[in-house]
Formats: structure tokens, C-alpha cells, sequence
């Protein structure tokens, strides 16, 4: 049988389905005289059956391994978003407090204060390297970590762009959100009350 | 967490600290990018840890990320450079499916129903040629022809995947397509799946 002058490519793409409405309804009318695609289309068809359900074996639904969730977080935990030190971490938060700070003076002391007895409460004594024993306590710690970092990106905000307050307040608000039930959310609050005191 | 909340939102939502909104991200991905590295990798243990690290790695990065494309195609371009990562560390032929306990159980389940042991035996080992086949693919042409054919992303995604033109993502397609017919063609017809 002679070869038809059609393209394989034209005829791969009929079977996969990337065709336009067009090019696929002329083709459907060359399949009805033209042997040689017809058999070619039928060919591709049955590989593709193959593979189809060879690949289909291997990858069940069932069988997506569980917990995954808490192993990626248990990884996290196990390596902190930047790599410095908890120690090294520790003075730069405080230092980045004490920049937004300086804009409410008689709070520093204060707050101060209550940031390092929130560290000390949350992630035990942040000069020691010590890792955490237990996977909870390491999702856990994570979590707080997670806290903390909001918290830095409402200093950084605050510092950036002093005057947008409301801004400040609603992050503030999703911090003490976040952080229900810990220490870190009495230290937005402390935050809180001192922006609002200004508006 | 409501389903009709769009990725994009719950990354807008993760980036404004509420953490389950990754929770929920990867309760809607981690089954997809698992299967897709599995049919990359060939192996269940490898598979599990790369999936991992698919998401550890999009959780680092999604702070920072500036929705260009579609959050699953963000997620399948690290999956996928995870993958080829893998398979330039491991010259080695791949492995067939790692047999783990559940696999093991859920085979001997279906060999209850089915009461031809024979038959089984056949089917694996039609299947286990017919995946060799797709191993022999190049590493773009598998690429590509996984994530059309069983990720269901169009050509143009695959492209932005990738990093490719649309046009060299179908010249992948099609020699893929055209390869695995060129293996498996003769295969049955001298009956041998
Ligand atoms: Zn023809």
C-alpha cells in the first residue's frame, strides 16, 4: 500500500487528542478512505493501552504513604528556616525588635523583658544547642518558630513602612491568632496595645 | 479548610502566616506528586522522599514566590527537577517498584479474587516489560509523556514546567509516543506481552 502523505506527528496528535475541533473532523473523514492511517491509528492506540494500564498498576491510590504531613514538619523542625545558630537568631531578633522600638521608647524595657521569658518559656533556654528530644516537641518547636517569624515580619513591616498602622494592627492580629494560647500571644498583645494607643 | 478556596488564595493565605493553608495545599497535591514520582523513580521508598522534599523545599520557597504560573505546575518544575536530580545521581537502571508491606498485602488481596495464579504471574511480568519500555525513554521524553498523559497538564504547562517551548515539549511527545511503539510494537506481535 502506498504511504500516506500525512504526517505521523499529524496522526500522534489525532490519538493524544491535541488536534483543534477541525483538524480532527478532517481527519476522521480521511480515516474513512485511508487504510494506511487507519492502521496506524489503531497501532498507537493499543501502545498507548499498554502503557496506560502497565502504568496504572504501579501507582495505586491506596497506597500514597501516610503521615506525611507530620514528616515534613518534623523535617522543618529539624532544620530552622535560616541557618544561624538559635543563639545567633536570639540577638538578631532582638536587635530588630529594638529598631521598631525606637519609635516607642518607654515600651523597650518592658517588652524586652517579655520576649526573652517568651523564648525561655517557648523554645527552653535559647543559648543552649541542644536539640529537642521528641518529634512532638520538634513539631512543636516549629511551631513557634513559625510564630516567630510572623512576629519578625511584622517588626520588619513596621520598620519599613511606620505609618501604615492599621496594617501593623491587622498583622498583629493574625499573630495573636496564630499563636492562641502561648506567650507569644500575650507579646502581640503587648504590641497591639501600643500601636493602638497611637491611632 | 473549604475546597472552593483557589491554590493561589491559600498561598496568599500561607503567606500572611496562617500554616494550614500549606496543610491544606499539600492534602490537595501530595497524592498526585507522589505518583508521578513514583513512575519517575520505580521506587517506593525513593518516591516517598522525594515528595518530601518537593514540599519542604515549597514551603521554603513559597514565601517569597510570585504566582507566574499555576501553583501545580510550580510544584511539578521542583518535583520534576527533584526527579532528574535523582536520576543523574543514580546512573543506574532504575528499579522496579520497591515491595512494600501495603503493596505486598493489596497483591495478595487481589490474588483472592482472582483464582489464576498463572494469569497473575503473566500480567506482572507484562506490566514490568511494558514500564522497562518507558524506562528507555529519555529522561525529557518520560518527562513529558508523564505529565500530559497521567499528571493531565496541557502542553503549554508542561512547557512552563519544564522550561521549554511548546514546540520541543510536542517534538518530546511525539519521539516518546513513536519510541514506545517502535519497542513494544514487535513485542506483540511475536506475542511476547
Ligand atoms: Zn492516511
Amino acid at each position: 500500500m502506498p504511504k500516506c502523505k500525512i504526517s505521523e506527528a499529524h496522526v500522534i496528535d489525532y490519538v493524544i487528542g491535541e488536534l483543534d475541533h477541525t483538524e480532527a473532523a478532517e481527519f476522521r473523514y480521511h480515516l474513512t478512505t485511508c487504510n494506511h492511517c487507519i492502521r496506524h491509528v489503531n497501532v498507537l492506540k493499543h501502545v498507548l493501552q499498554l502503557v496506560d494500564s502497565a502504568e496504572a498498576e504501579i501507582a495505586p491510590q491506596a497506597i500514597v504513604p501516610t503521615n506525611l504531613e507530620s514528616k515534613l514538619y518534623r523535617r522543618l523542625a529539624e532544620e530552622p528556616i535560616q541557618k544561624p545558630s538559635v543563639h545567633s537568631r536570639f540577638t538578631d531578633f532582638i536587635a530588630r525588635l529594638g529598631l521598631i522600638l525606637q519609635i516607642q521608647k518607654p515600651a523597650v524595657v518592658g517588652l524586652l523583658a517579655v520576649v526573652a521569658i517568651a523564648i525561655t518559656l517557648l523554645i527552653g533556654n535559647p543559648f543552649d544547642n541542644e536539640t529537642t528530644e521528641s518529634v512532638d516537641a520538634r513539631i512543636e518547636q516549629y511551631h513557634h518558630q513559625g510564630i516567630q517569624r510572623s512576629m519578625e515580619d511584622v517588626i520588619r513591616n513596621k520598620h519599613l513602612r511606620p505609618s501604615d498602622e492599621w496594617n501593623t494592627v491587622s498583622q498583629l492580629n493574625r499573630v495573636k491568632d496564630q499563636a492562641k494560647g502561648t506567650d507569644w500571644a500575650v507579646l502581640a498583645n503587648e504590641h497591639l496595645k501600643g500601636v493602638n494607643s497611637k491611632l | 479548610m473549604d475546597k472552593m478556596i483557589d491554590d493561589e488564595m491559600l498561598v496568599t493565605q500561607f503567606k500572611s502566616g496562617i500554616q494550614k493553608a500549606f496543610d491544606e495545599l499539600m492534602k490537595r497535591y501530595e497524592r498526585r506528586i507522589f505518583s508521578y514520582l513514583l513512575r519517575s523513580v520505580r521506587n517506593y521508598e525513593d518516591a516517598e522522599e522525594l515528595t518530601l522534599e518537593v514540599f519542604f523545599k515549597a514551603y521554603r520557597a513559597l514565601g517569597s514566590w510570585e504566582p507566574k504560573a499555576k501553583f501545580s505546575t510550580w510544584l511539578y518544575t521542583i518535583a520534576s527537577n527533584l526527579s532528574i536530580d535523582y536520576h543523574r545521581s543514580k546512573s543506574r537502571h532504575p528499579v522496579f517498584i520497591y515491595e512494600d508491606e501495603n503493596v505486598i498485602e493489596k497483591r495478595l488481596v487481589a490474588n483472592d479474587i482472582s483464582s489464576n495464579p498463572e494469569k497473575q504471574l503473566e500480567d506482572q511480568e507484562r506490566g514490568e516489560i511494558i514500564r522497562a519500555a518507558v524506562d528507555k525513554l529519555s529522561a525529557k521524553q518520560k518527562e513529558v509523556f508523564m505529565l500530559t498523559r497521567y499528571e493531565g497538564l496541557q502542553i503549554k504547562e508542561v512547557a512552563e514546567t519544564l522550561g521549554m517551548a511548546e514546540g520541543t515539549v510536542k517534538i518530546h511527545l511525539h519521539r516518546a509516543i513513536k519510541k514506545l511503539q517502535t519497542i513494544l510494537q514487535p513485542l506483540w506481535e511475536n506475542n511476547e506481552i
